[in-house]
């Protein structure tokens, strides 16, 4: 192993971290976990680019906060993160299973009896936990779109320590895959995507969140008007120790007309409102440690 | 019990076989004959039956545990007072990571890679103990602190007594409440 390679395991994607949480999960009791916790979640802090990130979208979402506030938000931020991604890891190799509430129960029964569907979900919560409920109640195979890890160390850790209960495809031959994910959908399966980041060069449709201009992933829209099915906003939110809620809403239906700018442009911005309505409520879950806001990155 | 999850059923939130610790679990079967079913806002509702579901509980305790530890090392520092205190809380946290980091990586080089929390649980519960055992013996304030820490280990065990003999009931009025 070269210097370089062997010092990469160390970033914040590295594979060290990774193995650590593992190794944490399987040997920390119950009874010290907060502690633990509480302790990670100040080190997190030290993450500088991710704390700034966070810190610039904390001002967006809250306009009247000032830095030192939203820099106690930020460690909340931090704290619900690391218990999310302890838990999640726990589910892997522990099989220990939350707690689980659930709102929109109509809509998240009528995703499971349609026909194939978009699951559209955001960087909240447990969204690795929420597929794995889908795909253990549901009879429905769940497909589900990601980024892969930049670190091939980690991608192969995490391989490894998958559960095998959802299908994911990597995000990385846009091409191919609009069209294994067309196949897929109009098979029945349900296929969960991350719509509210931007990652790669992928192709994106012009948002407005908190009345300012984003951008969003415009595949799932195309998807859904190109397979005709409708997309389900899900997302799970963490109550407290081992308890989430998974919030299903309304479903988007994107009609196809002669203007297919405006129709991407209505289905975006009722995504958009449940993104705005979630986040708005749930800061303090919503994963995005890059700034989300052009304007606010430069 | 021989189910481990529940579902759509809101007063299995505070079952004894959701706690960890046998003063809790009694509190919590004391508790479970009083209640009726509550309101609950979800729409649907999934429980797992987890020794280390309760939240309440497990703060309490990695509260409690924090600042018995905090106390100890507060106590041996040469600073003064607010120093102490704050060095102590620190010097806690990463003692808590002892038996962690080092319970954790013995056990994987003599049994192998796998769950290893309730051993560890054990061993940091054993050192907190022997620690208690020697400041409890002291002639300074901290002594109240190692008493309480051996006393609620006592009162915990004698909590595990009464669950023992009191078994039955308890398996049968979770059931009651879970079907």
């Amino acid at each position: 192993m070269t210097r370089s390679a062997w010092w990469r395991r160390f970033l914040v994607r590295g594979v060290v971290w990774r193995q650590l949480l593992r190794f944490g999960v399987l040997n920390t009791p119950s009874w010290t976990e907060p502690t633990v916790i509480a302790f990670w979640s100040l080190f997190f802090l030290l993450w500088g680019p991710g704390r700034r990130g966070v810190m610039r979208n904390l001002a967006v979402i809250k306009p009247r906060s000032n830095a030192l506030g939203n820099f106690v938000r930020c460690y909340r931020v931090f704290w619900n993160y690391a218990w999310t991604i302890a838990d999640n890891v726990r589910f892997k190799e522990l099989r220990t299973i939350p707690d689980w509430e659930f709102s929109g129960w109509d809509h998240f029964q009528q995703l499971q009896a349609g026909d194939g569907a978009i699951l559209l979900t955001a960087h909240m919560g447990s969204y690795d936990l929420g597929a794995q409920l889908f795909s253990e109640t549901s009879t429905r195979r769940i497909v589900m779109v990601r980024a892969p890890e930049a670190d091939p160390e980690t991608r192969q850790f995490e391989e490894h320590h998958g559960t095998g209960g959802v299908h994911v495809e990597f995000n990385t031959r846009p091409a191919e895959l609009a069209f294994d994910l067309l196949d897929n959908v109009r098979s029945g399966d349900i296929v969960a995507i991350q719509g509210d980041r931007v990652s790669g060069p992928i192709s994106v449709l012009p948002a407005m969140m908190f009345g300012r201009a984003t951008s969003v992933p415009a595949g799932p829209f195309a998807l859904a008007m190109a397979a005709r099915v409708p997309i389900y906003p899900v997302f799970v939110v963490r109550l407290g120790r081992r308890r989430y809620r998974l919030m299903t809403s309304r479903p988007i239906e994107i009609t196809r007309t002669a203007d297919r700018e405006a129709d991407f442009a209505r289905a975006v911005a009722q995504w958009m409102a449940e993104l705005e309505r979630v986040v708005a409520d749930c800061w303090f879950q919503w994963f995005t440690f890059e700034p989300y806001w052009p304007e606010k990155a430069a | 019990m021989t189910f481990h999850l529940v579902v759509d059923r809101p007063v299995a939130r505070s079952l004894p076989s959701r706690h960890r610790f046998a003063l809790s679990r009694l509190a919590a079967f004391v508790r479970l004959g009083r209640r009726s079913q509550p309101q609950e806002a979800a729409e649907h509702l999934i429980l797992a039956i987890d020794r280390d579901q309760t939240g309440a509980e497990m703060n309490c305790v990695a509260l409690w545990v924090l600042a018995t530890a905090a106390s100890y090392f507060a106590v041996a520092l040469p600073f003064p007072w607010p120093l102490s205190i704050l060095a102590g809380v620190a010097l806690a946290i990463l003692a808590i990571h002892i038996p962690i980091v080092g319970g954790g990586f013995l056990l994987r080089l003599l049994i192998g890679d796998g769950d290893h929390a309730s051993l560890v649980s054990a061993a940091t519960m054993t050192l907190l103990f022997i620690a208690s055992g020697y400041f409890a013996m002291t002639s300074s304030w901290v002594r109240f602190v190692g008493w309480l820490f051996i006393g609620m280990l006592v009162i915990n065990g004698i909590a595990a007594l009464f669950l023992w003999l009191l078994r039955d009931k308890v398996r049968s009025a979770e059931e009651r409440c879970v079907r």
